[in-house]
């Protein structure tokens, strides 16, 4: 059976959007099981069309890391969101912070799964590798 | 970019694929690496092309836990050649 890797991401900046993206598309094309659990400010990073923003005054400067990243050839959050659908990894949307952000189901993006802290433990009890992103 | 006059590599292998990772970085070259071992069947030989600094470490510590076999390195100024055999 595949060793599982599981994440918790409880911020919604630019790169804690990115760290779980880069983990997880790794870990799925090194043979892993993926779960990613998304609350609080993270809960955001799931939303349809959502284009996250470096921390506090530095959001000013998104656009040039992202520049920067186009230009050194590092996929954006987008395409890396995409590839870690297409290798398997689970995205998880925490129900409460949902209630608490204002999120309905319909404002994620498409494959993403509502749990409470409770059904992801247990996804996250057998699991080899935890990493918290926040 | 990088010339197409590479000398031939020191490990006289007959490799079936290559995947040319160069001017990807992590985990872009795992991933796709990944991706075209899916691709070939087993027993077949891929050289893979990367020049991401974490890719000397990174390849061995993919094939060592995906049970391919790293069957050589090498290293051609800033890029690195590998020698993958598929389970």
């Amino acid at each position: 059976m595949a060793d599982k890797f599981v994440m918790v991401v409880s911020e919604g900046s630019f790169d804690k959007a990115m760290m779980p993206l880069i983990m997880g598309t790794t870990a799925a094309s090194m043979g892993m099981e993926v779960h990613v659990f998304y609350t609080f400010f993270g809960l955001k990073l799931l939303k349809k069309g959502v284009r996250p923003k470096l921390k506090g005054m530095m959001s000013l400067f998104t656009g040039m890391i992202e520049k920067k990243m186009k230009k050194l050839n590092i996929p954006g959050y987008d395409e890396m969101m995409q590839q870690a659908k297409d290798l398997g990894v689970n995205f998880y949307a925490c129900s409460t912070s949902m209630a608490l952000m204002g999120v309905e189901q319909s404002d994620l993006a498409d494959g993403v799964k509502v749990l409470g802290a409770s059904a992801f433990l247990n996804i996250a009890a057998d699991s080899k590798v935890q990493l918290f992103i926040g | 970019m990088h010339g197409s006059d590479n000398t031939a590599g020191e490990i006289p292998l007959d490799k079936d694929a290559t995947l040319d990772a160069r001017g990807l970085m992590c985990p872009m070259p795992i991933v796709q690496l990944a991706k075209k071992v899916k691709e070939m069947n087993s027993g077949q030989v891929l050289e893979l092309l990367a020049d991401d600094v974490g890719s000397k470490e990174d390849v061995p510590a993919w094939t060592s836990r995906t049970g391919n076999q790293l069957l050589g390195m090498e290293e051609e100024g800033k890029a690195f050649k590998f020698y993958i055999k598929i389970k």
